[in-house]
């Protein structure tokens, strides 16, 4: 018998042959007692197999093998972690506010330096010292701005009319 | 974690609550199917430690990939699947730093097996199922981890030839190769077992 016969048997014996295969070779072992042994023998050990699996228990505690296990999807966690839920209102406060306030003290400065005739500055210095500005003759925005720190505050007048000592409230820019 | 007690929640509202991020519920699976799950893995590597690590990434590999269990088999079998790719993969890093033995290629050539005389007596008739077990264990000890693994998949996972092959990344001729010095090495095992009696 040679090597693909005997493949043939075991495939014949699990079931992996088409049905007329599979019936050529059930002629084959009823008329070879080689075939018909090595077939019982093959059959013999997949019954011993399947009713024999053994039965093993982890052979660590429930809690000491979980602690390994939680504490390395902690680990994991930042490089597979799906992006945390945010609110609407959380990414509004984060990130839609302050480009609010950037924007709108970029466009004051614009609106203040190449609209207005009259504006002047007060204060002129290099760029290591921190400058003050005052963007219009009677401005309600004075701009403070530190190059060495990479800051800038501005202040303006809540009610500069109204009060001889204006009420200012500085903005910081980083 | 939510403190919540899953001791009687079925394992499909369990999955789904590990999805949302739930560790207990997760935890709550590991601790209903940790057995099985190392089981498999120290059948296919014969190495405790070994088996206790792979089964310990099976279940951090399972809680990464929640979202891909879709309820197709059961959730043991999805592990199980995920355990013995673990392993396949363990087996193939350990073979790369050994030379295969002389009797492993007679066996990939199809020699050996051929040479071995049939048993004709079932060497397990009569055997109490726990002494059955003990004996299949220590015959499965001694086949080479190429061997084993095959069996294993045909036998304990009701594995058809083409998904064994598609499994491990041969053809399915290795595996019929494969599967039948297996067998015939454990019949020529268990009958010797029986003569030492």
């Amino acid at each position: 018998m040679n090597q693909e016969q005997q493949l043939k048997l075991q495939a014949f014996l699990d079931g992996e042959l088409p049905e007329r295969e599979a019936r050529e070779i059930l002629s084959w072992t009823q008329r070879d007692s080689a075939a018909a042994a090595l077939v019982a023998e093959l059959r013999n050990t997949r019954q011993a197999m399947a009713k024999a699996e053994p039965h093993l228990s982890l052979p660590e505690s429930r809690e000491f093998f979980w602690s390994k296990i939680e504490r390395e999807i902690q680990r994991r966690e930042p490089a597979t972690a799906s992006a945390p839920d945010v609110s609407i209102y959380a990414a509004l406060r984060r990130w839609l506010l302050p480009a609010v306030a950037v924007g709108a003290l970029v466009i004051a400065g614009m609106i203040a330096r190449f609209n207005v005739p009259n504006a002047t500055v007060e204060t002129v210095a290099d760029a290591d010292t921190p400058t003050v500005e005052t963007t219009l003759a009677n401005s309600d925005a004075t701009t403070y701005r530190d190059a060495s720190e990479g800051t800038t505050l501005v202040w303006f007048s809540a009610a500069a009319d109204a009060s001889p000592v204006p009420n200012k409230k500085p903005t910081a820019i980083n | 974690m939510s403190g919540q007690n899953y001791s009687s929640t079925d394992d499909e509202s369990l999955v789904k609550a590990a999805r949302k991020g739930e560790l207990a519920a997760f935890e709550e699976l590991v601790f209903r199917h940790r057995d099985p799950i190392y089981a498999r893995a120290f059948s296919m590597t014969r190495n405790e430690q070994d088996a206790v690590d792979l089964s310990q990434e099976a279940w951090i590999k399972g809680w990464q990939r929640l979202e891909q269990f879709h309820g197709e088999s059961s959730f043991t079998t999805w592990m199980t699947r995920i355990v013995i790719n673990l392993c396949l993969d363990h087996l193939r890093k350990q073979k790369r730093h050994r030379a295969d033995s002389i009797e492993e290629m007679d066996e990939e050539s199809g020699g050996v097996e051929r040479q071995m005389p049939v048993v004709a007596v079932n060497p397990t008739a009569g055997l109490e199922r726990a002494e059955l077990r003990v004996k299949i264990d220590a015959a499965l000890a001694e086949l080479s981890a190429e061997h084993r693994a095959v069996l294993v998949l045909h036998e304990f996972e009701d594995m058809e030839y083409k998904e064994i092959a598609k499994t491990i990344g041969c053809s399915i001729g290795t595996v019929m190769s494969r599967l039948f010095y297996a067998r015939r090495k454990m019949a020529a095992l268990l009958a010797d077992m029986r003569r030492e009696i």
